[in-house]
């Protein structure tokens, strides 16, 4: 009987035995909500979002509350996940225009969805595969998000108000399309910018 | 299948291995994904008890998680992927060493593994280890030719891989990369430096064996063998690590790795490896001007998205000495040293190379 050849990878479970993360009911409007910027601190990532929030003040009403990632690289910690669930109706963040924060964009996103509350996440499109690949990790195999062109970092002000306008309509969809249910959050590729 | 030695064969044909049974099980590993793209060599049980035996650790001892993809590394998961880069058993208590240090830098917990920058750690082996497991201390120390140099980086890019599972184009998302990643593993020439070994500098003494590590992002040679005057070679070192082109934050790092012959001039001229680092910190940088004309005027700001120091001010690009790492390696043939550029920031310590308990 020969000897089995062993297995390097560890403690792998199939993707199908993960836990599932639930995806937040969608809100019916954004009308009066609290809207959450969760600003990752890239270049041009501020702007970026106060544009869309900026849009969503004139177009909804909406209140703006804004906070910096405490490291882009990563997913948030559990107290700031606690306080953003707490002081928001729906949370939009980004910009993830690398290979570490692109995943943590979709990594926040999932956590925040499973404490109830939907979320916007805007990822260039060149980090897809990372940021899908994070998602089916967190038990969120096809979650959705909003893309955007890469590079964003390189944009004059100009440009990027008019990124963040063309963006517009799909994160209003994610957080909104009640339409949305949880299969339909879990087919990718239909929130091209 | 006979045994019949045929032109070509190693001549011992009745006792040597079975190379078509060999090359299937490499391709069965290559079938899984394990690999780096070079073959593994297959694990079995009794060839992982070989490495367990090394460490007095138990194998299901957590050794480094990577919080943000939830994955966890044992000893045991460490030693499957050290045997499958080559390591010999006797090995296995240096790449203990060496993933340990590398986790202590803040960027190779954070998002280090998966950025466009896709860093290669440099690991540096101090003390008696080095002979003893037979390390190249001398000439070519960047590589390639010698097992211990060659296959312990490698084991630290297969776990990365295998147990961190993060893999190139999905997780990693390295725009270039860079040549040698997963392959620097310096053995120190102590016996060549006029100075204390590396390991003392983060804080193991008294001639202990210890690693080092820290994310690097590539390398640039200064060759300079004609001059007699030390501050000229001071000055060449000066004029490379101030480059812009690898300035992304306001403060930055490089590892030294001087070749035995400039280590050799500066002690000459009295100076002490702190010398060598303050004379650099004091004068490694641009002006806010020059970084400004190149893209770079976020470099010249007082600390990360701080105010800009404008035109005139000198901005220094390294921080202290945990910015400026020296080791001396090498051969005394030529006066050719190394500047690496650190991703991030060296954590400043050195880790033992435990013992067998």
């Amino acid at each position: 009987m020969p000897n089995a050849i062993l297995d390097p990878t560890g403690t792998v479970t199939s993707a199908a035995a993960k836990p599932a993360a639930p995806r937040a009911p969608r809100l019916s409007s954004l009308e009066g909500k609290r809207v959450g910027l969760l600003i990752n601190t890239k270049t041009n990532a501020r702007p970026f979002l106060e544009e869309v929030g900026r849009l969503l003040e004139d177009r909804y009403g909406v209140t703006l509350t804004r906070r910096t990632k405490v490291n882009f690289a990563v997913p948030e910690p559990e107290d700031v996940i606690k306080e953003l669930v707490a002081e928001n109706d729906v949370v939009i963040t980004g910009v993830g225009d690398c290979g570490s924060c692109s995943a943590a964009a979709a990594a926040d996103g999932v956590v925040l969805e499973a404490a109830g509350i939907p979320v916007a996440a805007i990822i260039t499109d060149s980090f897809k595969p990372t940021a899908d690949a994070m998602a089916a990790l967190r038990g969120a195999p096809g979650y959705k998000y909003a893309t955007t062109a890469h590079p964003v970092a390189v944009l004059t002000e100009d440009k990027v108000k008019e990124r963040a306008a063309s963006v517009l309509d799909d994160v209003v969809s994610l957080l909104t399309d009640t339409g949305l249910t949880d299969t339909a959050l879990t087919e990718p590729g239909k929130t091209e910018a | 299948m006979t045994a019949d030695v045929t032109d070509g064969a190693a001549g011992d044909g009745a006792t040597a291995p079975d190379p078509d049974e060999a090359q299937r099980a490499i391709e069965y590993c290559y079938e899984r994904g394990w690999s780096d793209g070079l073959p593994l060599v297959p694990v079995s049980a009794p060839l992982l008890d070989e490495f367990l035996a090394t460490t007095g650790k138990d194998p299901d001892e957590i050794i480094g998680s990577l919080e943000q993809v939830g994955r966890d590394v044992n000893v045991r998961t460490a030693a499957i992927n050290a045997a499958m880069a080559g390591c010999k058993p006797e090995y296995f208590p240096v790449v203990l060493a060496a993933f340990e240090a590398l986790m202590r830098e803040r960027a190779a917990r954070g998002g280090g593994f998966q950025s466009t920058s896709g860093p290669s750690p440099l690991i540096v082996v101090n003390g008696p280890i080095r002979h003893e497991l037979g390390f190249n201390t001398k000439g070519g120390a960047f590589g390639p030719g010698f097992r211990p140099n060659a296959t312990i980086p490698r084991a630290i890019g297969l776990i990365v891989r295998n147990a961190f599972g993060v893999h190139p184009h999905v997780l990693e998302q390295a725009t270039q990369g860079l040549p040698g990643r997963w392959q620097v593993c310096i053995a120190e020439n102590e016996e060549e430096s006029p100075w204390e070994p590396f390991a003392e500098n983060g804080g193991v003494t008294g001639g202990i064996s210890a690693v080092s590590a820290t994310l690097t992002r590539t390398m640039e040679f200064v060759d300079n063998r004609h001059t007699p005057n030390h501050e000229d070679v001071l000055r060449d070192l000066q004029d490379t690590i101030s480059r812009v082109g690898s300035q992304i934050f306001p403060l930055s790092g490089v590892a030294l790795v001087l070749c035995p012959e400039h280590a050799q001039m500066f002690a000459a001229a009295g100076m002490s490896k702190a010398d060598v680092q303050n004379w650099l910190l004091e004068r490694c940088g641009r002006t806010g001007a020059e970084l400004s004309s190149m893209g770079k005027a976020e470099v010249a700001r007082k600390g990360f998205g701080g105010e800009y120091e404008g035109d005139e001010a000198f901005h220094k690009f390294l921080g202290g000495p945990t910015s400026i790492p020296v080791i001396v390696a090498g051969a005394k043939n030529a006066a050719i040293s190394m500047v690496v550029r650190i991703f991030g920031e060296w954590s400043g310590t050195a880790v033992q190379v435990g013992d067998k308990k």
